[in-house]
């Protein structure tokens, strides 16, 4: 658990980490987007249905929610995110100007940190690095119902996903993590998108082996 | 001397874990409807989870306290007495109430189970402790934060039940339980539903660089570009009187007490609170610890270290509010 | 039992003699039953009033009316404490408890139960009756429904539930000073700035909106509450006693229109209008319909 109490300069091997996410959640926010609503949306799906497995009782919640739209825009990335709650629930990559209930927005790094916990959304928003609009009500349900999970968002696909299953949690934050992450997305992704991922993957990883 | 016990919020299972791994000695929480004071969408604890994190509590020493601490609505009681009949059941340590009609039922149905006087019962001085006390033989009583220390020190002088305050958190400037300011905004209360400034009722407008915060139509405060933003809870914002645009009632501010560790333990204070059920795990985690380290230095006799919370609260500033007269 | 007409106590901090004036006239003219009096805002005004209290209070007495003495909302410091003592200790005249601490000190003793007593349901009903409450004013925030509830349950135990029909709601009590702190003072130096504001310190929003009102550690109501027009269905629910809180304007007048609602030579609605145009601010009665406090909807007459 992060400690902004407790914050230095320094990155740290979780700084660098996330940095890497950060970067593979852009590249695939513009992937997905490149690839339309038909191939970006099954992957999606997939995405949706393994952190399904993973917290039932935050999907469940999220399934009870009346429905709505909840845009996801991470300002420093190509496309954002459309959260659609309720009976219906779904993610799709969308325009950052879409039609939604309410907004978040806020920079990729930060919104991730958001997802798993890791950070007080309280907080974040009284330091004004995160924008809201509209459905107050639903925001805080959906804050409130992710808050409530130990998710680690790229462990949970990778776990759920390969041999990595043990190795990961014990590895996370390690230096070689990333390309196992990587792979995990391999096995993820329907097969034109792991063309695409074996380009990102030259682009992403390859500073870190050098390092 | 006994040891202060710390008490710390959890709105969810994970903020239950997170509490009690960062030290709590107990963790008090809600069941998942308007039978306690934060009835927050997507927040609080099914049946299920209560038994659940009792076993996770119990299992390392801590204690589970329910909040079953808003006023039960005329013709509908089954909800709040079902919840107080299911904390019995489920082995809460304790019930903390603040409606004399619940307690009345508490202490007959359940005579074995330790109630607490919620601080929406707003008990303020000893004659009101005493009649808690003798009526429903309540064990403890968290005090409304509108007494200083030597008021709490009289007052714990003339009292033999144990008392809990606040050390740090979201800070009502009001006396709380004895509040309509939300309802008379929204329709929505903290005694009746169990909100304050629902989420439902708030609205954020961007205008220009400014951001506008409003409460079911009312302009509760108007962020300049780069200010330090704050929820729209009513009491916090910023209204005119004499044409003049100030915070009259409270800054966008946390209440920390602790560097009043020394003078609260003196007072007689049995528990010191931290306030925040409906923050996230990360900010109860780093709390938490921070007032472990904080009472495990004091209670050694060592230096409180000093704490930066200030990322944790909000509008960034800190209080010792009403503890000290001159905040009056 | 007939409906009765309460006055509320001055919650203002009037000057000594237009307070004495305000009773004097009350106790003339008034048709009201019963009559409240006590600072029960901040301990620190109650001297101001002690001179005339013997006055104030033989006077309605002689009247025929009905008096209750009032006790403070908020006694947490030592000397609200020992005032509160002094005040209860007194048994010339029924006492209308505002705190706990009162209502411990009155057992035995036959009493009212002030609307700052957390009031909302009916098995807190029974235990205040069961403590010797005569009558019981209910919160300001409550809506039709529950008031339905509380007056049916009040009459199966045999003591009166009160409605506020007209005056600022009260809606917060602290012990800050919000008067002082408006005019950069501390409530221990507070210069009495809350005797500017006859009617309480208006507050706006940012955008200029009419929205509180501030009364020293008190916030109460931009709007008045107006139940004028929901009068019919009160009596209908078996609500015994109907309170009128004191504002700046003819209070004879507002106390005339009430009655003559509740003994049926008016109609509620049109004296709503009527108060409508004649108090200085707008009528809301948002609570007793389930919506926002400061809402009013002369329509809803007639939602559940």
């Amino acid at each position: 658990m992060r400690d902004p109490g407790m914050q230095t300069d320094e990155p740290t091997d979780d700084d660098r980490a996330r940095a890497v996410e950060v970067n593979l959640t852009r590249a695939g926010l513009r992937l997905a987007r490149q690839l339309g609503d038909g191939l970006g949306g099954l992957l999606f799906d997939r995405l949706f249905r393994i952190l399904a497995d993973r917290h039932p009782r935050a999907f469940a919640a999220l399934v009870e929610l009346p429905d709505a739209r909840l845009l996801i825009d991470p300002v420093d990335a190509p496309a954002a995110l459309l959260l659609r709650v309720g009976p219906q629930l779904a993610l799709r990559v969308s325009e950052r100007d879409a039609q939604a209930d309410a907004t978040v927005r806020g920079p990729c790094g930060r919104l991730l940190d958001l997802l798993e916990g890791r950070i007080d959304g309280d907080a974040l928003f009284f330091r004004r690095e995160l924008t809201i609009e509209g459905d107050t009500a639903l925001i805080l349900a959906l804050r409130n119902t992710l808050d409530g999970e130990e998710m680690d968002l790229f462990a949970d696909v990778a776990t759920a996903a390969g041999p990595l299953r043990h190795a990961l949690p014990v590895a996370r934050r390690n230096a070689g993590r990333v390309l196992r992450l990587l792979d995990t997305a391999h096995r993820l992704a329907p097969p034109p998108l792991r063309w695409g991922l074996a380009a990102l993957e030259r682009r992403v990883a390859g500073p870190r082996r050098e390092a | 001397m006994e040891p202060f016990e710390l008490i710390c919020p959890a709105g969810n299972p994970a903020a239950l874990r997170a509490a009690v791994d960062a030290g709590a000695d107990a963790v008090y929480l809600g069941f998942r409807d308007e039978t306690n004071a934060r009835n927050f969408p997507g927040l609080n604890f099914s049946r299920e989870d209560v038994a659940e994190a009792v076993a996770y509590a119990h299992a390392r020493k801590v204690q589970v306290f329910v909040a079953i601490n808003t006023y039960p609505q005329a013709g509908n009681l089954a909800p709040w007495q079902r919840a107080v009949d299911d904390a019995a059941r489920l082995k809460a340590d304790a019930v903390i109430l603040a409606d004399v009609g619940l307690l009345d039922y508490a202490a007959r149905r359940h005579p074995d189970l330790r109630l607490h006087l919620s601080v929406q019962a707003s008990a303020a001085n000893v004659e009101a402790i005493r009649l808690y006390r003798d009526a429903f033989g309540v064990r403890r009583v968290v005090l409304p934060r509108v007494l200083t220390v030597p008021d709490i020190a009289r007052l714990n002088a003339e009292i033999d039940i144990e008392t809990e305050v606040f050390v740090f958190g979201g800070l009502c400037p009001m006396a709380e339980g004895r509040c309509s300011l939300s309802s008379y905004a929204t329709g929505l209360s903290p005694n009746k539903q169990g909100v304050c400034s629902p989420a439902s009722h708030v609205r954020y407008e961007p205008r220009g660089g400014d951001l506008a915060s409003r409460l079911g139509g009312f302009t509760i405060n108007i962020f300049g570009e780069g200010e330090q933003a704050g929820y729209p809870t009513l009491c916090k914002g910023r209204f005119v009187s004499h044409d003049t645009p100030a915070y009259l009632f409270e800054e966008p501010t946390s209440l920390n007490a602790m560097e009043l560790l020394p003078e609260l333990k003196a007072a007689g204070v049995r528990a010191l609170k931290i306030e925040g059920r409906q923050r996230g795990k990360a900010y109860i985690a780093t709390v938490v610890a921070a007032y472990r380290r904080a009472l495990d230095a004091f209670a050694k006799g060592q230096a409180v270290p000093k704490l930066d919370l200030d990322a944790m609260v909000e509008g960034g500033t800190q209080t010792t509010g009403a503890y000290k007269r001159a905040w009056r | 039992m007939k409906p009765r007409l309460t006055l509320g106590p001055v919650l203002f901090n009037w000057p000594a003699d237009r307070w004495r004036d305000f009773y004097f006239r009350m106790a003339d003219e008034a048709p009201v039953d019963t009559v409240v009096v006590g600072e029960i805002v901040c301990f620190k005004r109650v001297p101001f009033f002690a001179d005339a209290m013997d006055d104030v209070l033989t006077r309605l007495t002689s009247a025929g009316k009905e008096v209750w003495l009032a006790s403070p909302i908020l006694v947490g410091s030592e000397r609200e404490r020992a005032a509160m003592r002094d005040l209860v200790r007194c048994d010339i005249l029924p006492m209308e408890a505002n705190d706990m601490g009162a209502l411990a000190l009155l057992e035995g003793r036959r009493h009212a139960v002030g609307p700052f007593i957390n009031s909302y349901n009916e098995a807190t009903l029974a235990w205040l009756a069961a403590r010797g409450a005569m009558s019981v004013s209910l919160p300001a925030e409550l809506p039709a429904a529950s008031v339905a509830v509380l007056a049916k349950a009040a009459a199966d135990l045999g003591l009166d539930v009160e409605v506020q029909v007209f005056g600022r709601a009260p809606l917060a009590i602290s012990a800050r000073c919000y008067h002082a702190r408006a005019h950069g003072l501390h409530k221990d130096g507070c210069q009495f700035v809350c005797g500017n504001d006859a009617d309480g310190m208006p507050v706006r929003t940012l955008d200029g909106q009419p929205f509180l009102t501030v009364n020293g550690t008190q916030t109460m109501s931009h709007g008045y509450l107006g139940l004028a027009a929901e009068m019919g269905r009160l009596m209908e629910m078996g609500v015994g006693r109907f309170r009128l809180s004191p504002q700046n304007m003819d209070m004879v007048a507002v106390a005339t229109a009430f009655r003559a609602v509740l003994d049926g030579d008016r109609d509620g609605a049109e004296v709503a209008a009527e108060l409508s145009r004649t108090a200085p601010a707008p009528l809301e009665n948002g609570f007793f319909h389930n919506m926002a406090g400061a809402s009013y909807g002369a329509e809803l007459g007639t939602d559940a």
